[in-house]
């Protein structure tokens, strides 16, 4: 055997065996898991798209309509006013004025109060407000909107630690659970495998709403930096507190309003929902303290504990896109697939088989190897198998076939033309492999393009697809190459017949 | 066999079936033939924002019925399309049904009342396939929308960047020309038949587009080959009769194969079936512009430009 067959074989070998075995039950415990991750759509799940909770509550808006009431019946001016939007919690999307004539509303509109950046004092704080009006007849629909401004800087960067931390905690062996923050919009995405309801999804990430501290109505501090609390049954006082526990900066901040504010009242505050009121008894020096309740029931000290708990994101968040994917419709995909993906190769090889003859049978060869180097090249860059994405495989065994298709073709003009076998081979593979790699080239701009853009599905599709364009290339340019030139070498003559030329000249 | 002597037939039929298209886009069974003017598709819930719920029912239920049950939520401007009853055959043998519902875009709330109502008719949806829903806020599906259009402009011009680069320019406008012919016979087919276009479908159609400049690429390359080493007095038709003759057998093989393994998948998969059909009428579509559409159209600019030059 030649020198470079030698070594271009065993790099072949050596290939096939680790995506083999990657593939086989050895993956399984290298991963933990099943080797090929299966996307949402055929393990079933639950993905959520979560953006800043700008929208007021409640509380907040009901003060607010107090306080621009005051203004405009000031001047004046005879109108109706009431909040809307569509129930989602108790946040509404702003305020509606109904006016009596045009002039009204006009006269109103001069006041100069629907400017943006309205700066609303409550409870405490000053809230940046961003006013959009509508107006519709004698209506106007003010959009409200609470400036990103109010929020500190890294609201979502410490959101996403906190939901990462809770899903590590609360869903042990969930290991495909997948969490990123997209800087450029401000959004969270989150990805829960296995997970069957809403709520249940909801209850892992529970984006309820902010905790606040507050002292005499203002807001002394929030629930950013509270590591842990628990519910504990106290046997001096013989009745169930809530244990918390502050960290970092929140800890120290605990700790000078603490000793400043004895004896004086701290609410708790989810959103604008006061949860409790207990009285600080002595300074919280390192962080942790008890609230204790008297003689509350555990079910209902455990409640709170659990709304603290869950109201700790620095910012509401709220889901602007969610999809809930039934497992059982995934598993009976992901079946009916396989005996897809099955009966698609045979076909393909008894067409290559019947139309190319032996040379088929060497292209049939690099068509295994390529579905094995593509499942390989999935499980080892952990890359994620979707429905389209299954589509992508198997359209690629189809086109896997086409650059052994143009090379065959190449080497059979060679042969035509005169050349014998060797050098045809040679000029051959020389010929085809601009057609190969500009073709190629081509269709992996178009993957790579929906990879950049591409959402979920989509974008598992594209990976699979420039996956099994390159696999499609490499096994054709070396594999089927090698393949060949080793056939090749033991009986060069008796193989030109098997190109179907008839006339090798001397 | 003389390909270009019929060259104005092939771009007859090129530009015969886009008219078509487009003509489906305007008319066509989902806007009531031309009857329900703005909704030239059938946009998915992916890019107009809305919420569609598959919901699993254990026996056949009409439209009417779930109807019913949507009528009985008050929820402010609640609206929702004739809930579609639907039915396939899983693995097992086993008759399965569900109905499809789209409605606005619901929040967590909402989306709980909406489930919470059909659950109290038709049987927790957790006792049997589970629930399959997507919510998309109006807002995002604007976004994906806009996306997407922007992925696929930006793929073409990439591609014939690329092609300017290793062919010539003439050779990219006429790839291109072919690239459009598919993806809008794609579209025209979603059009005729009603079809909802979704995220997928973008997908569908790039995927489509990739592999139709990847055929059409072969030829080309013959073409850049035998254009070169040309003599003088061979026409530009010669040589592109030649190259497609030349790439005959490789282009059908291909595409042979290629539509052969996705016609298995289209039989044996019904969940991906809008998915694959694009691909197959995208493919067809190709297979047909690479060979017949795109060398044409590369002659024909070469002659009128050489003329050009000489008048």
């Amino acid at each position: 055997m030649r020198h470079d067959l030698r070594w271009k074989g065993a790099l072949i070998l050596i290939a096939v065996l680790i995506f083999g075995l990657l593939l086989s039950p050895v993956g399984t415990k290298v991963f933990k898991g099943p080797p090929l991750r299966q996307g949402l759509d055929l393990q079933g799940g639950i993905e959520l798209l979560l953006t800043p909770d700008y929208r007021l509550g409640a509380n907040v808006i009901t003060k607010l309509e107090d306080e621009l009431s005051r203004k405009i019946r000031n001047a004046n001016i005879d109108f109706q006013i009431a909040p809307f939007g569509t129930l989602d919690g108790d946040r509404y999307e702003g305020l509606r004025f109904s006016f009596a004539t045009e002039n009204d509303l006009q006269r109103a509109r001069n006041l100069g109060i629907f400017t943006n950046n309205y700066q609303f004092k409550v409870f405490g704080e000053t809230k940046k407000l961003d006013f959009e009006p509508e107006i519709k007849g004698n209506v106007i629909e003010l959009k409200i909107l609470e400036n990103a401004a109010n929020f500190p800087k890294d609201s979502l960067q410490r959101s996403l630690a906190i939901i990462r931390n809770r899903i590590n905690e609360k869903s042990v062996g969930m290991s495909e659970a997948d969490v990123r923050l997209d800087e450029g919009k401000n959004r969270i995405y989150v990805q829960l495998p296995g997970v069957r309801s809403l709520q249940e999804a909801k209850g892992l990430i529970t984006a309820t709403g902010r905790l606040t501290f507050r002292i005499n109505n203002r807001i002394v501090l929030d629930g950013t930096h509270l590591q842990d609390v628990r519910v504990n049954f106290d046997q001096n006082k013989r009745s169930w507190v809530i244990l918390f526990q502050f960290k970092g900066d929140g800890a120290r901040q605990m700790a000078k309003i603490t000793t400043e504010n004895v004896n004086k009242q701290m609410a708790v505050y989810l959103d604008e929902t006061m949860l409790m009121d207990p009285v600080i008894q002595d300074p919280i020096p390192d962080g942790s303290g008890i609230i204790s309740l008297g003689g509350t029931p555990k079910e209902e000290v455990e409640r709170y504990a659990l709304l603290m708990k869950s109201g700790a994101l620095p910012i509401s968040l709220r889901v602007v896109q969610s999809t809930q994917v039934a497992p059982t419709l995934g598993k009976e995909i992901v079946k009916q697939s396989m005996i897809a993906g099955v009966i698609g190769v045979l076909l393909v090889i008894g067409f290559m088989l019947l139309f190319y003859g032996l040379p088929g049978i060497l292209a049939n060869v690099a068509l295994i190897l390529y579905v094995i180097f593509v499942l390989g090249i999935m499980a080892l860059f952990r890359g994620v198998l979707t429905l389209p994405g299954i589509a992508g495989v198997i359209l690629g065994v189809g086109m896997a076939v086409d650059a052994n298709v143009i090379i065959f073709e190449r080497i059979k003009d060679e042969l035509r033309n005169g050349k014998r076998v060797r050098p045809a081979v040679q000029s051959g593979f020389g010929r085809a492999l601009t057609a190969i790699l500009d073709s190629n080239i081509t269709t992996l701009i178009a993957a790579g393009v929906l990879i950049f853009f591409g959402t979920g599905p989509v974008q598992g599709f594209a990976v699979t697809l420039t996956i099994g364009i390159l696999a499609s290339m490499f096994t054709a340019v070396f594999v089927t190459r090698f393949l060949l030139e080793w056939r090749i070498d033991h009986d060069p003559d008796r193989y030109a017949k098997h190109f179907g030329v008839k006339e090798v000249a001397e | 066999m003389d390909i270009m002597k019929h060259k104005w037939w092939f771009i007859g039929i090129f530009l015969g079936a886009m008219l078509l298209c487009v003509i489906f886009l305007f008319v066509n069974p989902y806007n009531g033939w031309g009857q329900n003017p703005g909704s030239a598709l059938n946009l998915g819930v992916d890019f107009t924002g809305g919420t569609k719920i598959y919901f699993p029912v254990d026996r056949p239920v009409t439209s009417d019925e779930v109807t019913a049950v949507l009528k009985t939520i008050d929820l402010p401007d609640f609206n929702y399309n004739p809930p579609q009853p639907n039915e396939y055959i899983d693995s097992n043998g086993d008759r399965q049904y569900q109905v499809l519902v789209y409605t606005r875009f619901l929040n967590d709330a909402e989306q709980e009342i909406v489930i919470d109502a059909l659950e109290a008719k038709f049987g927790e949806a957790e006792q049997t396939q589970g629930l399959d829903i997507t919510r998309v806020a109006p807002l995002i599906g604007k976004e994906l929308l806009t996306n997407s259009l922007t992925a696929v402009l930006i793929a073409i011009a990439l591609m014939l960047v690329y092609i300017w680069f290793r062919f010539e320019l003439l050779s990219g406008i006429a790839a291109i020309a072919a690239l459009i012919h598919d993806s809008l016979l794609v579209i025209g087919a979603f059009a005729l038949f009603g079809l909802e276009v979704n995220v997928t479908m973008i997908a569908a159609i790039l995927t489509v587009i990739g592999y139709s400049i990847n055929d059409t690429i072969v030829v080309f390359d013959r073409i850049r080959e035998n254009d070169r080493s040309k003599h003088r007095d061979v026409t530009f038709d010669e040589v592109a009769n030649y190259s497609i003759l030349q790439t005959f057998r490789r282009s059908l093989n291909t595409s042979f194969t290629t539509v052969l393994a996705i016609l298995v998948m289209f039989l044996v998969v019904p969940n991906l079936r809008e998915f694959l059909f694009a691909l197959i009428v995208g493919m067809t579509a190709g297979t047909y512009s690479s060979i017949f559409v795109a060398s044409p159209i590369w002659s024909i600019l070469k002659d009128w430009l050489g003329k050009k030059k000489y008048a």
